[in-house]
């Protein structure tokens, strides 16, 4: 029997929700103001009047805030699905080929993950200047790739590590080769693994600023984060704009985040605890 | 003609022996067990014949062609798993058509040789089915399906029963027994069972530390145990063992038990022995019974009724011993008993090494 | 004996390129992102890149005793360890009171678990153009709340004066990374056994002592993990000052990363900032190396 939640817990979990909420909250709240609302003093705690001008503006006026959107998601697709497919593979060599030297290997992997990423640059950016790379969503998905890799082989092959041996066996004695085994087998019973690999992977390629900023230096070719953070320009800062393309930019990545929490918490705690 | 031959087969993990020297044939349509205690070997063995894992030393020959050094699925060989290992996203007809397609089998001979089996071993209601909504009994039987749909030269057996309940593992045991009458095929069974193995094994191997034991039937192991561990792995409850040391007329247990010379056994020069007796081989006589050299007064410590047999635990001059007897009648604790050790159902082994000592003719 | 173990069977050597097949890809991409370009930046900081056609040339430590020269590289330095030291401790006491609430069985988990999660998924650079938003001192809430507390007499610049910019930096990263080291911590938690808390129970142990006797010592693991890839991250910090202030008042607020940024961009200095960050990376290479040997399979 477990002890039941007191008084205390529920006023601390209150005050957190609260607490963890409220930036995003007073964002929305901001992005629905009118111009006079969100320059005024004291500040409007509740829009008035409600308005939806700021999202109009930027739909109808801003094209490029919402090609910045669209940039996060095909590079933020594309980092994922080259991240799952090349870190499937090296998760399953790792966790099941009894590859020589797996486990120097895999503290090779881990160690390199804490490269800190503006180590990279002075070096990258120039190799992307001489090989053409620079402005191009295969650049960028490539970088953040590489970025994110380690981190999806070991997510990955601690999820492999879980699945029974004996069918993949099976499969080998039913005369498959290891990559039949991997797409037909192992791929298919280990999607809950991929999800949540593949959803942290798209979060933290939509994240991602350093190498976005660097690597996109057009403003067309900007990664939402990077052109919003860019926009404001030398010297006025339109709050009303940014906080409504913020919004937008937050947005799918916090659908994605409450529709699939468990998959993400799982896989975020995946390796970490024991 | 050997349809399975091994020869000095061997398996080093990380410079530690699994297995060692494993010299073996086995006949056409054989059924051969490997048993012995977790960590004997015997599923590192099977698993290189299947070519799940290579071979460290030795060759492996089936049907007179050397294979390891071929893929699992060039050996011939099907193998049914302790934990059925069924596709769990597949139906039970892909699940054991799988080998076929693979092996580009035209479609509606597939389809025919799949139902046939099915039909063969009850599954036809369930071909459509995925192995989830199946019970534990049902999966091995695709199991074993999958396994007869590829007419191997050979079927690996690794522990298939061990995850059924006691019910179902009596009757898959004659199933499989049935199965083998009628296919006839090769098989290589391993499991820790020892029923089991007496039960379905033509040959039982044995197996300790990696190595070779004893081969031989099944009567052959439990009435001649060629050692002191098979002696002791093989019949339930185990058998009693007796340390003796020459004494000035015959012999004497470390406690005060006195034996006369066991002449009915070639010992050499030895100066110590270990006496074995199985517990349904020591007679329980009425008190009043003529005593002879091989009878002992003896006092019943505890007695177990199991239901058909009873177990008594024996005082016989400060050896233990235990005794299997029939359980519709049989003394209380307490009692003082005679029993007698009849010198032709003794075993006698080597203490340095646990060699049995040869019976003299 | 030794040859037969060396030697691999065919069977095993073809396993073995199957196994090589599989992770080649990885390790290209490996080698090209994140490896060459250290090793790339390590060779550049001891050279000087020439304009226009000008050859490079081997200029030694030059960039080195610049660099260890100049007062700015220092506080850079000392920006970033500052940030790192105020920053963790708070996080650690925070997620381990997170962890331990999100343990209990109590209605609305769901939503709670939502709250932990959001701000770890929330974009730190967008995290800190809405904080600067929060901080602004003309039409700022947070001037607005503290007046209305009574914790303030008139409006506060929060970013404006050095101390305080650092402070309010500091507690946005505390807002953003707080959860993550909960659900590091959440895991370990997890992983004790039930029962011992049973027993501890049995033993009469009340709640501060099942914490002490229980729950701390077992979690030493996970703090230690939670610990040093926390330290890694602060200490890379990057987007937070470059949106929130811009590294200032002055260079209040001037991060390593950012230091390293503007030598690298702004000022067009590639080998000086090559230096920079090879700097950088030793501190966060040798703390990478206890977090790998923390958790290195045991066997």
């Amino acid at each position: 029997m477990e002890r039941r939640a007191g008084k205390g817990t529920y006023i601390t979990v209150v005050i957190s929700v609260v607490i963890s909420f409220f930036p995003i909250v007073w964002l929305i709240l901001t992005s629905l103001k009118n111009t006079a609302g969100i320059y005024s003093w004291p500040p409007q705690y509740w829009p008035d009047p409600f308005t939806l001008e700021n999202y109009i503006y930027i739909f109808t006026e801003t094209p490029e805030l919402l090609r910045y959107v669209v940039n996060s998601f095909i590079v933020g697709v594309g980092c994922t699905a080259l991240t799952l497919t090349a870190g499937g593979m090296a998760g399953y060599a790792l966790a099941r080929l009894r590859l020589r030297f797996s486990t120097g290997l895999m503290l090779m992997i881990l160690s390199v993950s804490m490269f800190p990423p503006i180590a990279l640059l002075p070096s990258l950016f120039q190799s992307f200047v001489n090989l053409g790379f620079l402005n191009s969503y295969l650049g960028l998905i490539v970088a953040h790739t590489g970025l994110f890799l380690p981190y999806a082989v070991f997510m990955l092959a601690s999820y492999f590590a879980t699945l029974p041996v004996e069918i993949e066996e099976a499969a080998q004695i039913d005369g498959m080769g290891f990559l039949q085994i991997f797409t037909s087998i192992v791929a298919p019973l280990s999607w809950p693994g991929f999800v949540a690999t593949g959803l942290i992977i798209f979060i933290f390629s939509w994240n991602e600023f350093p190498l976005a900023l660097v690597l996109m230096t057009q403003d067309a070719m900007r990664t939402a984060p990077v052109g919003i953070s860019l926009y404001p320009g030398e010297f006025a800062f339109p709050w009303e704009t940014i906080s409504t393309a913020t919004v937008i930019a937050i947005i799918p990545i916090l659908v994605i985040t409450a529709i699939f929490q468990k998959q993400i918490l799982g896989g975020l705690t995946a390796g970490t605890g024991k | 003609m050997a349809q399975v031959s091994l020869r000095n087969l061997g398996k080093s993990f990380g410079g530690t022996m699994a297995v060692e020297a494993f010299d073996l044939d086995i006949a056409d349509g054989e059924f051969l067990v490997l048993l012995g205690p977790s960590g004997c070997g015997k599923s590192t063995t099977l698993r290189m014949v299947a070519g799940l894992e290579s071979n460290s030393t030795g060759e492996i020959w089936i049907k007179d062609k050397r294979m390891d050094h071929e893929e699992p699925k060039n050996r011939g060989v099907a193998m049914v798993f302790q934990n059925y290992a069924l596709y769990p996203h597949k139906t039970v007809f892909d699940n054991m058509a799988m080998a076929l397609k693979l092996q580009k089998v035209p479609k509606d001979e597939i389809e025919k040789k799949v139902r046939d089996v099915a039909e063969m071993i009850g599954l036809s209601d369930f071909l459509e089915r995925k192995p989830a909504t199946l019970s534990g009994g049902q999966r091995q039987r695709v199991a074993i399906g999958r396994a007869i749909v590829r007419t191997p030269d050979v079927f690996l057996f690794d522990e298939p029963l061990s995850n059924l309940d006691a019910k179902l593992r009596v009757k898959m045991r004659m199933d499989l027994q049935q199965l083998h009458a009628r296919l006839g095929v090769t098989s290589i069974y391993v499991t820790h069972d020892q029923v089991e193995a007496m039960t379905l094994a033509d040959r039982i191997v044995i197996m300790e530390g990696g190595v070779i034991a004893q081969v031989g039937t099944p009567r052959e192991v439990y009435d001649e145990p060629a050692n002191a561990f098979v002696a002791g792995f093989i019949g339930s409850p185990a058998m009693n063992f007796i340390k003796l040391n020459r004494a000035e007329k015959g012999w004497r247990s470390e406690g005060a038990l006195e034996l006369p010379e066991l002449n009915h056994f070639d010992l050499g020069s030895a100066s110590t022995v270990t006496l074995g007796v199985r517990p349904e081989h020591i007679e329980v006589l009425p008190p009043e019974t003529p005593a002879d050299a091989w009878t002992y007064d003896a006092e019943v410590m505890l007695a177990e009724l199991l239901g058909a047999d009873a177990l008594l635990n024996l005082s016989v001059k400060g050896e233990e011993l235990l005794v299997r007897v029939n359980g519709t009648e049989y003394p209380d604790g307490g009692e003082k008993i005679k029993i007698r050790l009849a010198p032709e159902r003794q075993h006698a082994f080597d203490i340095s090494n646990g060699t049995a000592f040869p019976r003299r003719a | 004996m030794s040859q037969i173990l060396t030697t691999l069977s065919p069977l095993e050597r073809r396993r073995q390129r199957v196994g090589i097949g599989f992770i080649t890809p990885t390790l290209l991409i490996i080698a090209l992102i994140l490896v060459y370009p250290v090793v790339q930046s390590f060779v550049m900081s001891f050279q000087q890149q020439g304009f226009a056609g000008d050859e490079t040339t081997w200029v030694g430590t030059r960039h080195y005793d610049a660099m260890f020269a100049s007062s700015r590289f220092w506080n850079a330095l000392t920006v970033t360890v500052v940030f790192t030291l105020i920053t963790i401790p708070v996080e650690l006491a925070i997620g381990l009171g997170l962890a331990i609430l999100m343990n209990e069985s109590f209605r609305g988990k769901g939503f709670a678990r939502l709250a932990v999660l959001f701000p770890w998924a929330f974009p730190t650079a967008l995290n800190a153009l809405m904080w600067r938003w929060m901080y602004n001192a003309d039409y700022g809430i947070f001037n607005d709340v503290a007046l209305k507390a009574g914790v303030i007499a008139e409006p506060v610049n929060w970013l404006g004066d050095a101390t305080l910019a650092m402070m309010s930096m500091a507690v946005v990263s505390i807002w953003k990374t707080s959860s993550f080291m909960a659900l590091i911590i959440l895991a370990g938690l997890q992983a004790i056994p039930r029962d011992l808390f049973e027993a501890g129970r049995m033993d009469g142990m009340n709640r501060w002592q099942e914490f002490t006797q229980i729950t701390l010592p077992l979690l030493r693991g996970s703090i230690l993990v939670a610990l040093v890839i926390r330290s890694m991250d602060a200490l890379r910090t990057f987007e937070l000052p470059f949106n929130l202030t811009d590294g200032g008042p002055v260079a209040a607020t001037e991060t390593l990363s950012l230091y390293a940024y503007k030598t690298i961009f702004e000022f067009v200095e590639f080998n000086s900032g090559a230096a920079i960050v090879v700097v950088q990376f030793a501190v966060i290479f040798a703390l990478s190396l206890i977090y790998v040997f923390a958790l290195r399979p045991k066997d």
